[in-house]
């Protein structure tokens, strides 16, 4: 118990520092590509999922962790990750988007995770609780068991997550170095090393070693904690929200998911501060509803998927489950939509 | 140090969420002429590093980044005239 609060503490703080200083977000890595054709984002999620699949696959192979991936469920995994993927645009940041931004002071963050929370709770156990159970209706295989890459192969996980990530990481390598771009600009080129760790935002490599490793971190801490699952944001927030719950007991609310979220938001505050990027940001009011709008789309589609961003990409696609892989695909799929909609055709029209 | 440069137009996107300060900034680029500079004001700390990554990329001049206060930052751009 008192294990479950210092380690969900600790490896939330690790995170929403990490996130704050790498500005790491999934919305901006999918939406960017569509919107303004950067894809620095984009590779630090994918740095990201390299570590994470290779640490996993040690970890895995040594003992340490027994994979817990992710089971299919056709409808919350086509349709509510792909309304959690048009949430996500209209709340301006992804699950760990939204929840780090909290800590950094930024008012739109907070509607976006209170519309993100609300509706959590409505799906898993409110009036919404009917279409997840549609939507849920559907399982294959059987519920209990989960595919991934390495069943389908036939092979044992450990050795499609280890191969799998040096080959990927290899393939990345040598495409990198074929195409070398230009010189990308950076304002902070002769900064210190401290300056550039505490004062100015990481570069995307940093970044995504850091989060592949804490997520690398969190697996065993979780299972330690009863929670065999690396790291995940929406559980968390519903469980924040249940302790305002007469309806459920108190306890059931202090968990390992529940004190990283904690973690995240003050371990953001921290980064913010130090850098001197905290301040309360107050956005037109039309944009306050727009956040809640997007946080509730998000947290109905992920309890139908059983999932958000973080769950299902940064955690389950390392774990190779199908499950996760189709989630993670219907996200994007719904964020192009979204962004398309928002900005690209708009814009085009000017 | 950058005083001296006169911006031709002022865009405040301070409190905008992600990706707005972005998406306004460049869209008030396009409309310009060449040689006009836009001068703007942010807060959000994606932006300031986003925005001028890819403003170079359209091919607009990056004059200078400044900090104000805290997160507050003055990014001043030329523009390359993609009217």
């Amino acid at each position: 118990m008192t294990s479950a609060i210092l380690t969900g503490l600790l490896v939330g703080i690790a995170f929403g520092f990490a996130l704050q200083r790498g500005r790491f977000c999934m919305n901006s890595a999918f939406r960017d590509i569509v919107t303004m054709k950067d894809y620095t984002l984009l590779k630090t999620v994918a740095l990201a999922l390299l570590v994470s699949m290779l640490g996993f696959g040690i970890m895995a192979m040594t003992n340490i962790i027994t994979p817990n991936p992710k089971a299919i469920i056709w409808g919350g995994n086509i349709i509510g990750s792909f309304i959690f993927g048009i949430g996500m645009v209209l709340a301006g940041g992804c699950a760990s988007g939204i929840t780090y931004r909290v800590g950094e002071g930024m008012v739109g963050a907070m509607t976006a995770v209170l519309g993100l929370t609300l509706a959590a709770i409505a799906t898993a156990m409110g009036f919404l609780k009917p279409v997840k159970t549609a939507l849920q209706a559907v399982k294959v295989p059987a519920e209990g068991s989960s595919l991934t890459v390495a069943s389908i192969l036939n092979l044992d996980y450990a050795t499609v997550a280890i191969g799998g990530a040096i080959i990927l990481g290899l393939i990345w390598w040598f495409f990198a170095r074929k195409n070398k771009g230009g010189e990308v600009f950076d304002a902070h080129k002769d900064a210190s090393l401290t300056d550039k760790i505490f004062k100015y935002g990481w570069s995307w490599f940093p970044t995504g070693v850091v989060i592949g490793l804490i997520g690398i971190v969190a697996f065993p801490l979780s299972a330690a904690a009863g929670r065999n699952y690396p790291l995940g944001i929406t559980s968390g927030w519903l469980k924040i929200g249940q302790m305002f719950m007469p309806s459920v007991p108190f306890a059931d609310s202090l968990k390992w998911d529940m004190w990283l979220i904690v973690g995240i938001v003050v371990g953001a505050a921290i980064a913010a501060l130090i850098a001197k990027e905290f301040k309360v940001r107050m956005p037109p009011g039309r944009m306050l509803v727009q956040t809640f709008i997007g946080g509730a789309l998000m947290g109905f589609g992920a309890v139908c998927s059983t999932g958000c961003n973080i769950g299902h990409i940064l955690s389950g696609v390392p774990q190779l489950s199908i499950g996760s892989l189709i989630a993670g695909t219907s996200i994007v799929l719904g964020a192009w939509l979204a962004a398309y909609l928002m900005f690209v055709r708009p814009m085009a029209k000017e | 140090m950058t005083e001296e440069i006169k911006a031709t137009k002022t865009l405040d996107v301070c409190g905008e969420i992600c990706p707005y300060p972005d998406v306004k900034s460049m869209a008030t680029l396009k409309k310009m002429e060449k040689g006009e500079v836009l001068e703007i004001l942010l807060d959000y700390p994606l932006s300031v590093e986003r925005l001028p990554r890819n403003a170079a990329k359209w091919g607009h001049k990056v004059l200078a980044v400044e900090q104000l206060e805290g997160p507050n930052h003055r990014i001043l751009v030329e523009a390359f005239g993609l009217k």
